[in-house]
């Protein structure tokens, strides 16, 4: 039996796409967010001798940045008044140390639509993982971030003809990707 | 993909308007000749309405990934951070 081993020169390449979209849809602010990671990946580092190889390293830095998360909003929370966190967190629980289970995992939205597009989210995102790193690249720009053609064109030195090789074979791969579950 | 050449235009030209329609950027001409196009050849119908899917599923998965400068700034305090252990 193998276990999980970590290595974190590749934890952003790995899993920043899904560590961001884990956070947007719960804290809403790019700014936010990206501190939040900032603050998972430093935790990691400096906790990885806990890391027992039981879970995967992906599912080890959620479970940091689930608790960054739910700080934030215990943070933000305490800024608007002591009385709200009285209701979220028990009061036996010491501070820094209280349980995951208490405070609320989903926030404002609907929870099952928002589980379901992440659910969704994560498939999309590990099918990406099947793209080199030019397609996948390409891909998110013209996809996710809607940029123009030409300034994909202009920052990769590529041809409009070229543009539309590379996301064709993104589109195909994720679409055979996907096909199992979600088509 | 056989390249099945029907009505003006072949396969690999329905592709890719039929991608460049993913993100309204297929002219009327084009779009047009894809269509004739799809009425005759069933692997480009079923490359078309795969992709179509493709596209909603994205839309609903409301997918938003950090950029590429936030990367490369976590790449390097990781690294730093890493090697400081
Ligand atoms: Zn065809």
């Amino acid at each position: 039996m193998s276990t999980n081993k970590i290595d974190p020169n590749k934890w952003v390449d790995r899993y920043s796409d899904y560590l961001f979209n884990y956070t947007i849809v719960r804290v809403n602010d790019r700014e936010v967010a990206n501190d939040l990671i900032s603050e998972t990946f430093l935790a990691g580092l400096k906790s990885m001798k806990n890391f027992k190889g039981e879970a995967t390293e992906r599912t080890w830095l959620i479970s940091i940045l689930k608790r960054k998360i739910i700080d934030h909003y215990r943070k933000s929370n305490s800024k608007k008044g002591k009385a709200e966190i009285k209701i979220q967190y028990n009061d036996d629980s010491s501070e820094g140390d209280w349980l995951e289970e208490n405070a609320p995992d989903r926030f404002d939205k609907t929870a099952e639509d928002v589980m379901e597009n992440e659910e969704l989210g994560v498939a999309i995102l590990e099918c990406m993982g099947q793209l080199n790193e030019k397609q996948a690249k390409i891909f998110k720009m013209k996809t996710i971030d809607g940029f123009d053609t030409e300034a994909i064109c202009n920052e990769f030195n590529i041809t409009p003809s070229n543009l539309w090789v590379i996301i064709h074979r993104a589109r195909t791969i994720l679409a055979q990707c996907l096909e199992k579950n979600w088509y | 993909m056989n390249n099945k050449k029907t009505f003006l235009v072949d396969c690999s030209e329905a592709a890719k308007c039929c991608d460049k329609s993913q993100y309204k950027e297929s002219s009327i001409a084009e779009k047009v000749k894809m269509l004739l196009h799809l009425v005759f050849c069933k692997n480009c119908r079923k490359y078309s309405s795969n992709n179509t899917r493709l596209t909603k599923l994205i839309e609903k998965s409301n997918i938003q990934t950090c950029t590429e400068e936030q990367k490369k700034a976590w790449r390097e305090k990781i690294k730093k951070e890493f090697t400081d252990i």
